[in-house]
This record gives C-alpha cells, sequence and structure tokens, in this order.
C-alpha cells in the first residue's frame, strides 16, 4: 500500500516537470482588451450646449466665439460684465450666481463704466470625503475618473452643490481652478471672503498693489503671521483695494500656504489698464479663454487665454478622502504631512489634466493672429511649457513690462512658483513665429508634467490648433492621420489597466501577454516544495513505522557480521 | 474600545438632546423673536456698506412685491418690534409675496410659486401655504419653529464645523409648519428638506437659503403620515461636518443616518491617541533636576518591585512547603 502512494506522488512530480518544460517552450498568448469592456466617456461632454460656442450677445454683452468643446456658459460671461446687479433675473438664473456674487456700482471717473467692484468668493471643497456613503462629494473630475481631493475659492452660488438632487457632480462653477478675477487700474475693488469651508483661511494679494492694512477691513495682507487672524469658517473679510499697475497678478490663501495652496485655493488675478467704457469680465470661470476681452488688449491683440499651471499631490488631497471629521484632516494636513518629502502627481492647466484639456484649454488659431497668453505657475516647482511649431514673445515678467527693445522670443517658457508671464503668440507662418497651421502641442517639457499620477498621456498638456485642425464638437480633428483619442476617454486608461500600444498593430504584438498556462513558477516551486516535504515525510514515517522490522534487520545484519568476527575470536 | 466610547458619548447626547427637543416651540418663539431683530440690525450694519445702499437704483426696476399691499403693511408691522411680523405675512398675504422678514420688499428680484429670491440671495423655495397634501381632510395643527445656523452650535459636537441649534424636530401629520431660519453666521447657510410629496413640492424639496447674520421664513403643510425628512445644508461639505438634522412626523420613519447626536454614522473615522505634549511633563524647573528625578525615579521603581517580588518569594516559600510536606504526609 504504501508502495503505491510512493509511486502516485512520483508520477505527480514527473507530470509537473513535463508542464513547466511544455510552458517554457511556447509563452503565453496576447490577450487583447475589449474596447466594449473600457467606460468610453464621450470626448466632448454632451451636456454643453454648442449655441454656447457661437459669437452671441446677452445682456447687451458682446461675447467672442469660442470653438472649442466646452465653452464657457455666456450668461456667466454677461453676469461677469454687467455684474450680477444689473442682469435679468432670465440671465441670473441661468448662471447659478448668487444675485450678490458681482456688485459693479459707481462710474467714479465718469470714463462710462462702472469703479467700484464687489467681488464674494466662498471656498469650496472638492472631491470630499462623506459619513454617508463610501464615495466622495461633490465630485470634480481632473481627467476620466481622476477625482482628487480639492479646495478651491468659488464665485458666490445660489443654492445646491450639486448638479441637482439626483447628482454628486460638483455645480459647474464650483471647479479648478480657482476663478480668474479682472480689475481695472483705479477700480475700488472689494474681494469679500466668505469662508464656507470647514478650515480657516485667508486671501493674499501676490503683485496686487493693495494696502498692508486697512482702517475698516483691518489686515490686507492675507499673513496670519503679520497681518491678521485666520479668517474662521463661518466668518467674512474684505480685502478692499485700489490697484495703480496693470498686470497679471496672482492670489491664493496664506494660512498653511504649504498644503492650502498646493489644494486649490489658488487664483490668477489680472489688473488691466483703465480705460473708458472698460466693462470687464470681472471672473473668467475655469479660466482658459478670455470671451469679453479689456479695450486695451482688443486694441493690441485678436484673442487672449489664461492659462493657469497647478500641481497638485495625491498624498495631501487623500486626505479630504480619508476623513471626515475635520480634526484628523487638521492633524495630518499640518502635523503629519511633511512637504519635503512630498511629490507632486496632478499637473492641470486651467484645472484640468489631458485630455480633459482639449475640452476647455485649446488655444484655438487662425493664420497671422496676434494672442495674449497670460500664464500662471502655482505649482511647487519650477516649469518648463513648450510651444511645438512657434516662437512667443515674452512681453510681461510677473505683471511688469519687459523693456521693449530687449523683449525675447522663445520657445519654451520656464517659469518659477508663482511666477507669471504674459506672451505675445503671433501665428505668422515665416518659420519663426509659426512654422504653418497645425494642431501644435503646449506642453510642460518636464516630461512628469505630462503625467497623471505618473501616466501619460496626462498633465497640463493643450494644443494651439489651427481653426483647418478642429473638428466636429471642437476637438482637434485627428482621425485622417489614423490618431484615435478616445481611450483617453475611459478611466481605465489613467487606472494603468489598458495596454496602450495594444493596437498598433492587427496581432497586438505589445498587447498584454495573458497568464502563465497551468502554474505560474512560483506555485509549481511551492507545490513541488510540498511534494518533497511530503516524501520526506513518507520516509520518515515508514522508517518509524517499520522500526522493529529495521531494527530487527539491522540487528540480524549486525549479527550476521559479528558472528563471523566471533566465530573468528 | 474608542468605538465603545463614541457609542456611549452618541447614546449621551441623545438623552441630552431628546430634553432640547422637548422644549415648547412657542416658548422658544417668544425667547427668540426679540433676538431675531438684533440680527437683523446687525446686517444693516455689516452688510450695507458692501453693496446694499450702492445698488439701490438698480432695482427701484423690481417692483413685484409692491404690487401686494399686504407686503407693504409687513415691511412696515416689521419696525414694530412687540408685533409678530411672521404671522402675519405668512396669514394675509397671497402665496407668492412671502417675505424674508427683511424688510426690503422692494428690492425682490424673483418671485413665482417656487421660487422667491432677493437681491442678496436670500431665498424661498417649495413653500407650500394652502396646498393640503392627499392624505389630509384638514391641517391638524399649525406650528412656527426657530431653527439657528451657524459655527457656534457645532460646538457641542465634537468633530463637526457647523450645525443647526437642533438635530430634530417633531410635528402632528398634516400640520402647518413655519419656519423661521436664523442664519448667524456671516456666510451662506440653507434650510433644505428632502423626500416631501413632489405633486406638492419640485423636486420634493423645500428650501429656504440666506447669508448671515439675517432670516428668512417659509411655510410647509406636512403629509399626513408619519415620516421623517432629511434637512441639511447642502453647501459643500456643510452636511457631512455636521449641518444635519431631521423633521419627524408623527411616529417617524427610518432615521436618517449621521446627524449629530441623534443617529451614527455610517462611516466612521478611525481615531487613535495621539503623543500630545502635557503640562506635567514639564513641571519640574529645569532639566538637570528632571534627568536626576526621572533616574533615582526609575531606580526607585526597579528596586521597589525587586522588593515586591523578594516579599511574595518569602511568603511564598512556606505555602509552597506545606504543600510538599503536606503530599508527603499523605
Amino acid at each position: 500500500m504504501p508502495n503505491h502512494i510512493v509511486i502516485a506522488l512520483l508520477t505527480v512530480y514527473t507530470m509537473l516537470f513535463a508542464v513547466s518544460a511544455q510552458a517554457a517552450s511556447k509563452l503565453p498568448e496576447t490577450i487583447k482588451v475589449d474596447r466594449a469592456a473600457l467606460t468610453s466617456e464621450p470626448m466632448c461632454d454632451p451636456k454643453i450646449s454648442p449655441a454656447w460656442r457661437e459669437a452671441q450677445e446677452i445682456e447687451g454683452v458682446k461675447i467672442e466665439a469660442s470653438p472649442g468643446c466646452s465653452p464657457d456658459n455666456p450668461a456667466w460671461i454677461a453676469a461677469a460684465v454687467k455684474g450680477t446687479n444689473h442682469i435679468s433675473m432670465d440671465t441670473l438664473m441661468k448662471t447659478g450666481l448668487s444675485p450678490d456674487a458681482i456688485i459693479k456700482t459707481d462710474d467714479l471717473d465718469g470714463d462710462g463704466d462702472p469703479d467700484r467692484i464687489i467681488i464674494k468668493l466662498e471656498i469650496m471643497e472638492l472631491n470630499g470625503k462623506s459619513p454617508d456613503f463610501p464615495g466622495i462629494i461633490p465630485t470634480f473630475d481632473i481627467a476620466p475618473g481622476i477625482q482628487p481631493g480639492a479646495w478651491v475659492f468659488a464665485p458666490k452660488t445660489s443654492g445646491m452643490s450639486t448638479e441637482n438632487f439626483e447628482s454628486v457632480r460638483a455645480n459647474p462653477l464650483l471647479r479648478l481652478p480657482s476663478p480668474v478675477i479682472r480689475v481695472e487700474v483705479g477700480d475700488i475693488v472689494q474681494i469679500v471672503l466668505e469662508n464656507t469651508h470647514y478650515f480657516p483661511h485667508s486671501i493674499h494679494l501676490h503683485g496686487v498693489d493693495h494696502p498692508f492694512s486697512h482702517g475698516e477691513h483691518g489686515g490686507q495682507d492675507g499673513v496670519p503671521q503679520t497681518s491678521e487672524v485666520e479668517l474662521m469658517p463661518g466668518g467674512r473679510r474684505v480685502y478692499q483695494f485700489q490697484p495703480r499697475q496693470p498686470g497679471t497678478m496672482f492670489y491664493h490663501c496664506h494660512v498653511q500656504t504649504h498644503t492650502h495652496l498646493t489644494m486649490g485655493l489658488a487664483g490668477m488675478i489680472v489688473i488691466e489698464e483703465n480705460k473708458p467704457n472698460n466693462w470687464l469680465q470681472t471672473l473668467n470661470i475655469g479660466a482658459g479663454h478670455v470671451r469679453h476681452p479689456s479695450v486695451a488688449v482688443r486694441e493690441q491683440f485678436t484673442q487672449e487665454y489664461d492659462l493657469h499651471y497647478h500641481a497638485m499631490d495625491k498624498e495631501l488631497s487623500d486626505m479630504v478622502q480619508k476623513y471626515n471629521d475635520p480634526r484628523l484632516i487638521a492633524r495630518d494636513m499640518n502635523q503629519r504631512y511633511d512637504i519635503t518629502d512630498a511629490t507632486e502627481d496632478y499637473y492641470t492647466l486651467n484645472g484640468l489634466s489631458f485630455p480633459y484639456t482639449l475640452r476647455e484649454s485649446l488655444i484655438v488659431v487662425e493664420p497671422d493672429q496676434k494672442i495674449k497668453l497670460r500664464m500662471l505657475n502655482s505649482g511647487g516647482e519650477m516649469i518648463a511649457v513648450h510651444t511645438h511649431g512657434h516662437h512667443a514673445t515674452i512681453t510681461h515678467y510677473d505683471g511688469v513690462e519687459h523693456n521693449p527693445m530687449a523683449q525675447i522670443m522663445r520657445d519654451v517658457f520656464d517659469m518659477a512658483p508663482a511666477q507669471r508671464l504674459d506672451l505675445k503668440l503671433e501665428t505668422i507662418n515665416d518659420g519663426k513665429h509659426s512654422y504653418g497651421e497645425g494642431d501644435w502641442l503646449i506642453h510642460d517639457h518636464r516630461e512628469k508634467g505630462i503625467t497623471t499620477n505618473g501616466m501619460a498621456e496626462g498633465g497640463s498638456m493643450s494644443s494651439i490648433v489651427y481653426k483647418s485642425y478642429l473638428g466636429e464638437h471642437g476637438m482637434p480633428k485627428v482621425s485622417h492621420f489614423g490618431i484615435d483619442l478616445s481611450e483617453f476617454f475611459t478611466k481605465e486608461y489613467y487606472e494603468r489597466r489598458y495596454p496602450i500600444w495594444q493596437d498598433l498593430d492587427e496581432w497586438a504584438s505589445l498587447g498584454s501577454p495573458a497568464g502563465q498556462m497551468g502554474l505560474d513558477p512560483a506555485t509549481q516551486t511551492s507545490l513541488l516544495n510540498a511534494l518533497y516535504g511530503l516524501l520526506i515525510g513518507l520516509v520518515i514515517y515508514f522508517i518509524f513505522a517499520k522500526r522493529e522490522g529495521i531494527k530487527q534487520s539491522i540487528t540480524a545484519t549486525v549479527s550476521r557480521l559479528k558472528s563471523p568476527k566471533g566465530s573468528n575470536e | 474600545m474608542a468605538k465603545t466610547t463614541l457609542t456611549f458619548l452618541l447614546a449621551g447626547m441623545l438623552v441630552v438632546n431628546g430634553h432640547a427637543m422637548a422644549q415648547e416651540q412657542d416658548k422658544q418663539k417668544d425667547a427668540h423673536d426679540h433676538h431675531d431683530h438684533s440680527g437683523h440690525a446687525a446686517t444693516q450694519n455689516e452688510h450695507d456698506h458692501s453693496g446694499h445702499d450702492m445698488d439701490k437704483h438698480d432695482h427701484s426696476g423690481h417692483s413685484m412685491s409692491q404690487q401686494s399691499g399686504s407686503a407693504v403693511d409687513h415691511a412696515a408691522e416689521h419696525g414694530a418690534a412687540a408685533d409678530h411680523g411672521h404671522d402675519h405675512s405668512i396669514d394675509h398675504s397671497q402665496h407668492d409675496t412671502q417675505a424674508t422678514e427683511h424688510g426690503d420688499l422692494h428690492h425682490h428680484h424673483h418671485m413665482d410659486h417656487d421660487h422667491i429670491m432677493d437681491h442678496e440671495g436670500t431665498m424661498i423655495m417649495g413653500q407650500n401655504l394652502d396646498k393640503l397634501p392627499s392624505s389630509c381632510k384638514s391641517i391638524s395643527e399649525e406650528v412656527e419653529i426657530t431653527v439657528r445656523a451657524g459655527r457656534k452650535y457645532a460646538a457641542k459636537f465634537p468633530g463637526t464645523a457647523f450645525a443647526f441649534d437642533q438635530q430634530q424636530w417633531h410635528v402632528k401629520p398634516c400640520a402647518k409648519v413655519t419656519w423661521h431660519f436664523i442664519n448667524e453666521d456671516d456666510i451662506r447657510h440653507q434650510f433644505m428638506m428632502h423626500g416631501l410629496p413632489k405633486y406638492l413640492y419640485k423636486y420634493g424639496m423645500f428650501h429656504l437659503e440666506v447669508t448671515g447674520p439675517k432670516t428668512v421664513s417659509g411655510t410647509i403643510i406636512v403629509p399626513g403620515s408619519d415620516d421623517t425628512f432629511l434637512v441639511h445644508c447642502d453647501i459643500s461639505h456643510h452636511m457631512e461636518k455636521g449641518m444635519k438634522a431631521q423633521l419627524v412626523v408623527g411616529k417617524g420613519g427610518d432615521d436618517i443616518p449621521s446627524i449629530p447626536g441623534v443617529t451614527s454614522y455610517n462611516i466612521n473615522d478611525t481615531y487613535q491617541a495621539e503623543n500630545l505634549p502635557k503640562a506635567s511633563d514639564k513641571a519640574e524647573p529645569n532639566a538637570v533636576m528632571r534627568q536626576i528625578t526621572t533616574f533615582t525615579n526609575n531606580n526607585f521603581r526597579n528596586y521597589g518591585m525587586m522588593a515586591i517580588g523578594v516579599l511574595i518569594g518569602l511568603i511564598c516559600i512556606p505555602i509552597l512547603r506545606a504543600i510538599a510536606f503536606g503530599r508527603k504526609g499523605n
């Protein structure tokens, strides 16, 4: 009986050897991911009405055409230009703004535009934890399936924080980045911060001419170590200033800046030159194309774009998704997070990463245009923005005009953290300004800048697209090159579950290999070891069970050996 | 361990809250009425210079509310603190002229049956003054409930940031309830109720919204069956961080989760003790002294333990002996 077992085990052992030998002679098959298995999103968000792209006039406000896929809601622009106090209830209801979000009054210098500007900002959390269900709320995707916890300054809204009662998606006014603010030199501006968030915050007006302290409103620099105490949840603070100099500037929260800025409490603020009848688009929600540029910009340029580059750290963003208790979030952010050991994971342009940048942040141009690009880097590291096919001229550094005689043209624009550059992009096909029409990439040339949590293609990459290369729904036309961008509009791509080169040839030479036939090497080894163990065990058992017999036979042998010896003696 | 403590805490809060709930609504109303107006005065001071008086001329065109005589009456009455402004506005005014007890009715931007909003964003949505739910034959009771909202009400619930002054209200089925929502913060808050019958309330919602410090009032008629309705503030993370309550009609329905002090959270954070500095850590005057005392303390502790061990040993020897001898004896 035991002999049978031994034989059986030996047979299995040999068979295993045979199997592994066979597996080694032929590698696993390639498995192709069925596109139907992916969560495909439409490349252009169908929620946005195509009518929004057209040039139009609302409430007497001329709004330029914006042929990209997701242009700004024209009602937002009308409200931002006229003020929420000067538009009809009908238009206001289309914006979702609070009726006191932007109040414009008093033409103090008599030049035909209002000079008292009140802008009310709230602070909203995106993608934060809920104690009620295992998800996050209100959601904001920077790329398919990528929902980092974030905080933003948001224009004062009215009603719900989500699209509607059934949805967990954020109200479109609550989004990254914090809105671009535009005011005029000489305006008496009040930025009223209503802290709707559960942490203390402030506003620091980086580069904007503002008083250190105001008689009525107290400290104005936003710094809890120098000018004022933190603005607590539920509180309101007025930042009042009358800027004397124009320029592209920066505003951000200065409370625990090393975390709050990264979390998204940072935006661009533009001080425009004082011109007659200069009704400014006070807020450019979501940054990007300025569809109602200032008088000064219209005089010199064909188009204007606000490009806000930002970077976020996943480790930090995760904290608001890990805890609901504000004390625990505060502990992890303030006492446990070490920014000197931190790395940035999400690189965004105007709050979004590729491919969503294609929906909102395309720079749509035509030949022989002069385009003003205002760029801000609110990330924690230097960036190096490269324009394919174009050299642009740097006209302003940090809001101050560079000597026109000394202005230089470049195709890589390095920007330190908090730095602003104004560029003049000329689409003159002369081999220097432009190499001609195309769908030319504009991207951060630190290669991690084109990744999303390390997965390419992502990050702050966008395009300078000539109209002749603009396709259906305002997306770049690339299909005639055999390019299919739809794989980027799936969350599986950014979950790193999609073999990105599988469709480059018919037999998917760089697709995903199937698992090992039969057993994988590790299991094989451990199974063999188990078998060895069993064999050893059996041997020991035999010895033990037959010990009497063995003993006898040994004794017999010994005696047999001894006996001739004995006889010899 | 932490969980048990939490449960006990929650249970304790429930009891406390039960007491709070038992308070008579009328009593509250009287007590708070005076306060309403002081809050209102504060609004005038703090709020106005940021836009109130500046945009007066912009709104002169909006005369929606002036068409109603009762609204004007209400505005006049508002000044007389002795009178109860809300009662009158509800009883006399037509449904679409229900006011935001603020007096500035001529500023009203927007009014229709479902949605009333003024120039500061004070809003009443889904108000119902006279439409009886199909499950009701008549109105069972008319009650007025004052709800206060603000950061300070979160103080009694550790781990929250915003709260209502109460987390639970009880009314009879078919009650006509007028809510006086007092926002005591300097930001926006909402009193948003969900799950009401959709044939009477758009999206099943009743919604008051106001930037404080200010009050807004609105009325609903609750359905005739026992049920529990969610009340919350929908500003991002206000509900998650504590501003959540429930309206219990009759015996109520299923409890709503994660109402501070009333119901438990569906998803709980995990807590652990922190290594926090304590005053006792630095009671000794200087470092050298501390080191010496720590040294002696430690030595004393070690020798002490040793001495105790010896003592136990000494006591045990006779016992062990006795056992050993006893056995031998046997």
